[in-house]
């Protein structure tokens, strides 16, 4: 984990998969990695928090990214992980467990690694993304963490409503490449 | 920082709690004074704590308090001096020298680098009065702006205010033997743990007994600590009383009454968090009795009572809740007034059937007032109504108990902590439910006609009278098929009852309230969460939240029905 900071522009990732697709939150925000227990489902909540979970004494909740880009529910497996991340919700640094079909490895990318992501053929809106991590032949979504746990679930449903594709074209024109690159 | 490596920010922050806890502390030493003008030590210990101001407000640059706090110093040197005399309209001046202190340290704190100009004018007053007494008796050195000796402290130091452990809202003193206590604890625990880590690793040496007697050990100091823990949370509760002198003093000023506070109780401790929530519910009640309970002067000798009117603040524990009482002197709940404005209110149909005990209860009823004019004091009208909030948000109650002519008596009963409720575990599908003990009546077997009905609620016959009923499952939308029979908690919530059904009764338990975190910002009918004893995560059932849902339904259902 320490190696991030000595290498110059260097930054590590977590990769996991969800989906059938492949995501990356900068290391630094993963605080660790836990096998899937029962969660503890809190009725009248979206459908993309989980519910929570017992973390040595602390109530945390559980996301479930895949409900929240509005596709479905994730099913729990063997490999089911729960990613303790640190993430700011409304100013405040907050700890909230994010679930993942797997967890892949630790990759390293350069400024020259990570290209700013497409307006569209994503499963996840560009504003929700720190860019496209080239790891070999696969990209590898950068999700943006504190605008994925703080936005609502809404925010993701046109899409999905929509089709990625129709709401892209519709964004294109408010929100060039240029300002994505900015933004990443 | 700056270039000598002061973090400016922690003495600001450092001067303004202890600033703040020396107005605490001249404020009840003023209202002494009045009570015992010739005392030297008050005299003194006031003369310390204006001198503590100035000097704190000149190390962290706040000049305007600084200035303002001399002043006072002058004064007070005066009086010191006996070239003054003990005043009611200097202690009400100095007592205001205190709220403008106030005023300025907040103004400073947020920023301001002019002093307000309400603070210059009252320094006018201020150095006016010094001056008076400077010329009157004419014994003193002329002119006001004479500085008194600074830096020490009165002999006879006798008068020592209660108030060591005043608790404001994000910091907490914690007596320093408590905490090494706290420290040898974890220590002991590192050691037991590491005791308990050898036997497992070496299981085949080890028996069984042997492990679970290691495992005893690490337990007990665990509980220890966790006694130690919530122990450390408890404060004395006098700070919170002392300052009501103040409170009732000027407000018996302001109505032309005369009335002085008794306390009693004060070292009994209670948790922290209790002491936020009934610090305005307290100021609402010392109020009110003033304004409603006790009688003006010529009043209460013509009823045979002394002049000076009492009002009475009282601590005590009593089987695991702390009671606080706050009495009076005065004439007691009017009743007769009560009803009638009750009734133009439309709060109760008949004058004449209001008892007394309905009388008590109408006036925790919202927006009920029988003040005749909106005074300053009370009379809009939400002093008892925010009062009995208050205490039951912190799951207490409020009783209140009154004789014609002989005073009031309101009672409040708080749980001594927050962080530990009594707990009824109850089971749906796969969850674990935890309903507050106290909400608790009774719980029934849910009759077999009523568990083939399929509605989400209904009403049910306890012992001839109608009880609306919820099931939790089809409430949170639980889903998982019925069990064959069901149970029905019965709940109480103020003066509703109502059923809860579930699938399974677990039984009681001690029940550590976590919250549910900023993620999830107040879900409908859930109060917190808690840790069952196998690691998961229980949630905690808002008695309150459910019953108005239930009874809304339940409204509901009857229209439909009809």
């Amino acid at each position: 984990m320490t190696q991030a900071t000595e290498a110059d522009d260097r930054a590590q990732y977590l990769s996991f998969s969800l989906a059938g697709g492949e995501y990356g939150v900068g290391i630094l925000k993963v605080k660790e990695i836990l096998q899937y227990e029962t969660v503890t489902r809190v009725p009248s909540t979206p459908r993309s928090v989980r519910g929570v979970i017992n973390l040595r004494g602390q109530v945390v909740a559980v996301v479930d990214l895949a409900a929240k880009f509005g596709l479905p529910e994730t099913e729990v497996s063997r490999l089911t992980c729960i990613l303790i991340v640190e993430a700011r919700l409304d100013g405040q640094d907050t700890v909230v467990g994010v679930m993942a079909d797997a967890v892949q490895e630790v990759i390293e990318l350069g400024p020259a690694d990570v290209e700013p992501a497409p307006p569209f053929g994503t499963a996840v809106k560009v504003d929700f993304l720190l860019g496209m991590g080239k790891v070999g032949k696969r990209f590898v979504l950068l999700l943006d963490l504190d605008r994925v746990i703080s936005a609502d679930e809404k925010e993701f449903a046109r899409d999905a409503a929509t089709g990625a594709l129709e709401a892209a074209l519709e964004a294109a024109p408010e929100a060039p490449a240029g300002d994505a690159v900015e933004a990443a | 920082m700056d270039e000598l490596g002061i973090d400016r920010e922690l003495l600001v922050q450092t001067f303004l709690a202890e600033a703040e806890e020396t107005f605490g502390r001249m404020e009840q030493a003023l209202v002494a004074l009045e009570a015992r003008p010739g005392d030297e030590a008050i005299l003194h210990a006031l003369f310390r704590d204006a001198h503590t101001v100035k000097g704190g407000a000149a190390l962290v640059g706040f000049d305007g308090v600084r200035e303002l706090a001399h002043d006072l110093e002058d004064v007070l040197e005066r009086l010191r001096g006996r070239s003054l005399g003990v005043t009611d309209a200097l202690v009400t001046l100095l007592l205001r020298s205190v709220d403008v202190l106030r005023g300025s340290v907040a103004a400073a704190a947020a920023g301001a680098r002019e002093e307000p100009a309400a603070a210059l004018a009252f320094r006018r007053r201020l150095a006016a009065a010094a001056q008076a007494a400077g010329s009157a008796p004419g014994a003193g050195e002329p002119g006001a702006s004479s500085s008194p000796a600074g830096g020490h402290a009165g002999p006879g130091d006798a008068y020592e205010p209660a108030g060591p452990a005043h608790a404001s809202a994000r910091t907490l003193r914690v007596d320093v033997t408590k905490l090494d206590r706290m420290l040898d604890l974890s220590g002991e625990i590192a050691i037991a743990r590491g005791r308990l880590t050898d036997l497992l690793e070496q299981r085949a040496g080890a028996g069984a007994e042997q492990l679970l007697e290691a495992h005893r050990e690490a337990d007990r100091l665990y509980q220890d600590l966790q006694e130690l823990i919530t122990k450390a949370r408890m404060v004395p509760i006098g700070p919170t009383f002392h300052p009501h002198a103040r409170t009732v003093r000027d407000a018996a000023a302001a109505l032309g009454k005369r009335a002085r506070l008794v306390v009693e109780g004060e070292d009994v401790e209670v948790d922290t968090a209790v002491i936020e929530h009934i610090r305005d519910p307290l100021t609402h009640m010392v109020r009110n009795a003033l304004d409603h309970g006790i009688e003006p002067p010529d009043v209460r000798r013509a009823r045979g009572k002394a002049p000076i009117g009492t009002v009475v603040l009282r601590a005590f524990h009593e089987a695991g809740s702390m009671v606080i009482q706050v009495s009076d002197d005065g004439a007691g709940l009017d009743r007769a007034r009560i009803a009638a404005r009750a009734v133009a209110q439309g709060l109760a149909p008949d004058a004449a059937r209001v008892t007394d005990e309905e009388a008590g209860r109408l006036v925790f009823e919202p927006g009920f007032s029988t003040a005749d004019a909106v005074t300053e004091l009370s009379g809009r009208g939400v002093g008892m109504d925010v009062v009995r909030r208050n205490v039951e948000a912190l799951r207490g109650s409020v009783a209140i108990r009154s004789v014609p002519g002989a005073g009031t008596e309101i009672t409040i009963r708080v749980p001594l902590t927050l962080a530990i409720i009594q707990g009824f575990k109850v089971g749906v599908a796969a969850e674990t439910f935890i309903l507050p003990l106290d909400a608790v009546v009774e719980c029934l077997e849910l009759p077999t006609e009523e568990c083939a009905a399929s509605a989400p609620c209904g009403i049910l016959n306890v012992r001839g009278a109608p009880l609306p009923y919820l099931r939790l499952r089809d409430h949170f939308g639980l889903g998982g098929a019925r069990p064959g029979r069901e149970n029905v908690v019965v709940v109480r919530h103020g003066a509703h009852t109502a059923g809860v059904t579930v699938d399974a009764l677990h039984g009681e338990s001690s029940t550590v309230v976590k919250p549910l975190g900023r993620m999830f910002g107040g879900v409908p009918g859930i109060s917190g969460s808690s840790i069952l004893g196998n690691g998961r995560v229980a949630l905690i059932l808002d008695v309150g939240g459910l019953l108005r849902e239930t009874l809304r339904r339940a409204a509901t259902a009857e229209a439909n029905a009809a």
